[in-house]
């Protein structure tokens, strides 16, 4: 075993205790904005002088306080959310809501409500960045509107001026985290994978809570020490369903020697596509509406054609799809990518948030075997 | 055992016209005729302007649950690969693209040429997606936008000035959304869209929903409540379904007769009434003997129904412009009924114009406002009881435990309450 590289070590310091990442750059004097879901347009935020942060469930924190709000029908990563919200950890300066996915609008309207009743006076302020993604020039103009109103807000808020050159800087950074984050997939996709599903996740991730040229940065060194990293072997997963804001799943999964070498969520692959390019408001919009496909947002006929490029790309022995308890949306794209995927493929259904299950590992295993006796795979 | 009331008149000729027209329908498609398969927050005027025929999703998987058939259907989707956990109410009818199961209600959906649903949920969208797949199906999507900041007191306020309390984004994106739809339509089906006929359906559905708002307001004000909510269910409902018709507008209107004339003729639905309580969430379609048996024990009647108070508030929309009154009246409609502060707020103006004493509160798993609806009710000092149940799942609902624990409720907290405070009428004996 060689050892973890330093880069590596760093971005997951970050990763592991992000509150803590927040608290330091609140100490600093630079004012913090959650961002929940991957529609908050960050460029905006950063061009105000505030730091974006993603906003992360975590499977371990106690749910109750915000299940009493938001029941227990909903996608558990939003209500932990809002149950870290409840806490007061993370400190924010304001929240930013995107509607994502249908459980981040439902904590939005949750959010306002509990702020106009008085009944948790330590929420912070929050407003809704309604980005929308039919894919159509209708769909483009509203997201405009969106846009410019939250660039408005954010100006008013943080009391600068977004002028061009705030803008094309804000653009700039964040699209080189970007381009490096998409570079990235070439270390996993590898014949010999030199960076393992978590570990990518992980490199993602703690973006969530580094600016976007730390995280670049970061990216970087990591990227530049790929001769000196270890390789990996093992049977070749692509993790779709579910979005993961967490690194369990993937631990459990990989601790029993499988390598994800692709998934496409938000929190992981899908999160950096496609760059903004131009520092305008229709730029944005058209970027944010037609980021890469999610199981929340987008058609089955457009996961489907996502599973096929992703197989092309990452050469999985096997497709698995996770649907976490509440977040159903995947289970009906799973027969489409089925048939797109031309690999075999499983689906674990009913999961609970943040855990594999007992059932998954042998699922996995019978399904490699199938395909290995059936000669399906390389 | 409670005494069954005689039907009412209205009631009985939604049923027949429902029928009848569901025959109808049947043969037009037969013919050939599109055939659309619409959800229940959708603008189904468009179709009704062009004459193209269509099935309320919702209605279809009510008259489903109504003869305890969903499990078969939902079985159907789970062997054609599809969860059945997953949006189990509106995913009813999709069961029937795949296979059509023994001895169905109605004999059975016939198969649509057109769905149309907007994109408010994950897993409902995808539903769309799935008959989209299906040879000769087009799903057309509705985009689904949302307000950062909205203006309370919606009901006061959407029939004149929906344009404040929407908002411009909103209301541009889905008068787009419709006029897309309408070329679409055009495209397919080859049927025409004519402004006067449209604008005649928007007028008929004014005035239908104005019919429904006076009879909200008769049966809120008159003690005792003059008629069961669940005997009013297809009286309001049907028309509903088939709103823009003139047999709709006036099926509004004989229902508001018929009510009137109960209330003259000093007709209640228990003439005994000492508490007056609300219904809050989906009906339990299956058990409509479960509201009786509270009248028994403690002269408890349900006076409100959500499905007349939502068609008296919910629908109204004025203005010259006829297709953006109509963006107005699906761009926010399902934050009406779900989403606080609209949801909460609405409840409680309802509970007040209705005199309650008590809300029993029905809240799935799937809450959405359902702790702001409670918590707005009680802070108004209105007593609410959560009863925790899915009405598509029986499997989950325990009949006896119920019944006790609203029991309870009411002796506790509804009656000693209600007896408190100075009674405006003397209740009839029994
Ligand atoms: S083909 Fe698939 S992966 Fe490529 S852009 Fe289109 S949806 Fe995305
Ligand atoms: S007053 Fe008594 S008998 Fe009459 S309807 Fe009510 S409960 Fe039944």
């Amino acid at each position: 075993m060689s050892t973890t590289p330093a880069a590596l070590k760093e971005l997951r310091d970050a990763y592991d205790d992000r509150p803590a990442a927040i608290r330091r750059r609140r100490a600093a004097g630079a004012p913090v904005v959650g961002c929940v879901g991957a529609d908050v347009p960050v460029e905006l935020v950063t061009a105000a002088g505030a730091l974006p942060v993603r906003l992360a469930g975590d499977p371990a924190r106690d749910r109750a306080a915000a299940d009493r709000y938001l029941g227990t029908g909903l996608d558990p990563a939003a209500r932990s959310i809002l149950a870290g919200l409840l806490s007061g950890e993370p400190e924010l300066d304001l929240l930013l809501i995107s509607n994502d996915c249908a459980a981040s609008l439902r904590l939005f309207y949750t959010v306002r409500e509990l702020r106009r009743l008085g009944v948790e006076p330590s929420l912070p302020r929050t407003h809704l960045v309604d980005v929308l993604h039919l894919p159509h020039r209708t769909t483009t103009r509203y997201n405009r509107v969106r846009l410019a109103e939250t660039k408005e807000l954010l100006e008013r808020w943080s009391g600068r001026r977004i002028g061009e050159s705030e803008l094309a800087k804000a653009v700039r950074q964040h699209d080189e985290a970007r381009r490096r984050i998409l570079a990235l997939r070439r270390l996993r996709t590898a014949d010999r994978p030199a960076l393992r599903g978590e570990d990518a996740l992980v490199a993602i991730g703690a973006g969530a809570v580094l600016t976007p040229e730390e995280h670049a940065a970061l990216l970087d060194r990591l990227m530049l020490a790929d001769a000196g990293l270890p390789r990996y072997d093992g049977p070749r997963l692509y993790l779709t369903g579910s979005a993961h804001d967490g690194p369990e799943v993937y631990r459990a999964i990989e601790a029993a020697g499988y390598l994800i070498v692709a998934d496409d969520h938000d929190w992981g692959d899908a999160l950096a596509g496609p760059l903004v390019g131009e520092p305008t408001l229709d730029a944005l919009a058209e970027r944010y509406q037609y980021r890469a496909p999610t199981a929340a947002r987008s058609s089955v006929r457009v996961r489907a054609d996502q599973t096929a490029a992703t197989v092309e790309r990452s050469h999985p022995d096997l497709l698995v799809c996770y649907v976490r308890d509440r977040d159903e949306a995947p289970a009906w794209d799973f027969p489409a990518q089925r048939r797109a995927a031309g690999v075999p493929a499983v689906i674990l259904e009913h999961r609970r948030y943040g855990e594999l299950g007992e059932d998954a590992l042998p699922i996995i295993a019978d399904a490699l075997r199938t395909a290995r006796q059936n000669g399906e795979t390389g | 055992m409670a005494r069954r009331n005689k039907l009412l008149a209205s009631s009985i000729e939604a049923t027949r016209y429902q029928r009848e027209w569901f025959a109808g329908l049947r043969e037009a498609v037969a013919g050939g005729a599109p055939l659309a398969l619409v959800n229940a927050d959708a603008p189904q005027e468009i179709f009704r302007a062009m004459g193209i025929p269509y099935v309320v999703n919702q209605w279809w998987a009510s008259v489903v649950a109504a003869k305890r058939r969903t499990g078969e259907y939902l079985r159907t989707l789970r062997e054609n690969g599809y969860p059945d956990y997953s949006e189990q109410y509106s995913a009813t009818s999709l069961a029937s693209v795949f296979a059509e199961i023994p001895d169905p209600p109605w004999n059975g959906l016939p198969r649509p040429t057109i769905v149309l649903g907007d994109t408010t949920g994950d897993a409902s969208r995808k539903v769309f997606d799935i008959w989209d797949e299906q040879d000769g199906i087009a799903y057309y999507p509705l985009e689904s936008a949302a307000a950062d900041t909205v203006p309370v007191n919606w009901w006061e306020l959407m029939p004149d000035q929906w344009e404040t309390v929407i908002g411009t984004a909103r209301l541009d994106l889905m008068v787009a959304e419709l006029e897309g739809l309408v070329r679409f339509l055009e495209t397919t089906t080859g049927r025409v869209f004519r402004e006067s006929r449209f604008r005649e359906v928007m007028a008929l559905i004014n005035e239908q929903e104005e019919w429904n708002r006076r009879t909200r307001d008769l049966i809120a004000r008159t003690r005792p409540v003059p008629l069961r909510v669940d005997d009013s269910i297809s009286s309001v409902m049907v028309p509903q379904w088939h709103r823009g018709t003139v047999w709709a507008r006036d099926a509004a209107r004989r229902f508001h007769d018929e009510v009137a004339a109960r209330v003259a003729a000093g007709e209640a639905a228990c003439p005994g009434e000492r508490l007056r309580l609300m219904w809050i969430g989906r009906g339990l379609w299956y058990d409509m003997d479960f509201y009786r048996y509270f009248e028994e024990r403690h002269g408890a009647v349900f006076v409100w129904s959500m499905y007349l108070a939502i068609a008296a508030d919910g629908y109204i929309r004025h203005g010259d412009d006829p297709m953006r009154a109509l963006a107005a009246r699906f761009a926010a409609f399902s934050d009406q009924l779900y989403r606080p502060p609209w949801s909460n707020e609405w409840y409680l103006k309802e509970a007040r114009l209705h005199q309650v004493d008590g809300v029993v509160h029905l809240v799935g798993e799937d809450a959405r406002s359902g702790w702001f609806i409670t918590e707005t009710l009680e802070r108004a000092g209105i007593p609410v009881f959560e009863l925790r149940v899915d009405n598509v799942d029986q499997r989950a609902y325990d009949l006896t435990t119920v019944r006790a624990a609203v029991d309870d409720w009411l002796t506790d907290r509804v009656a000693g309450r209600a007896s408190k405070k100075p009674s405006p009428h003397t209740p009839s004996a029994p």
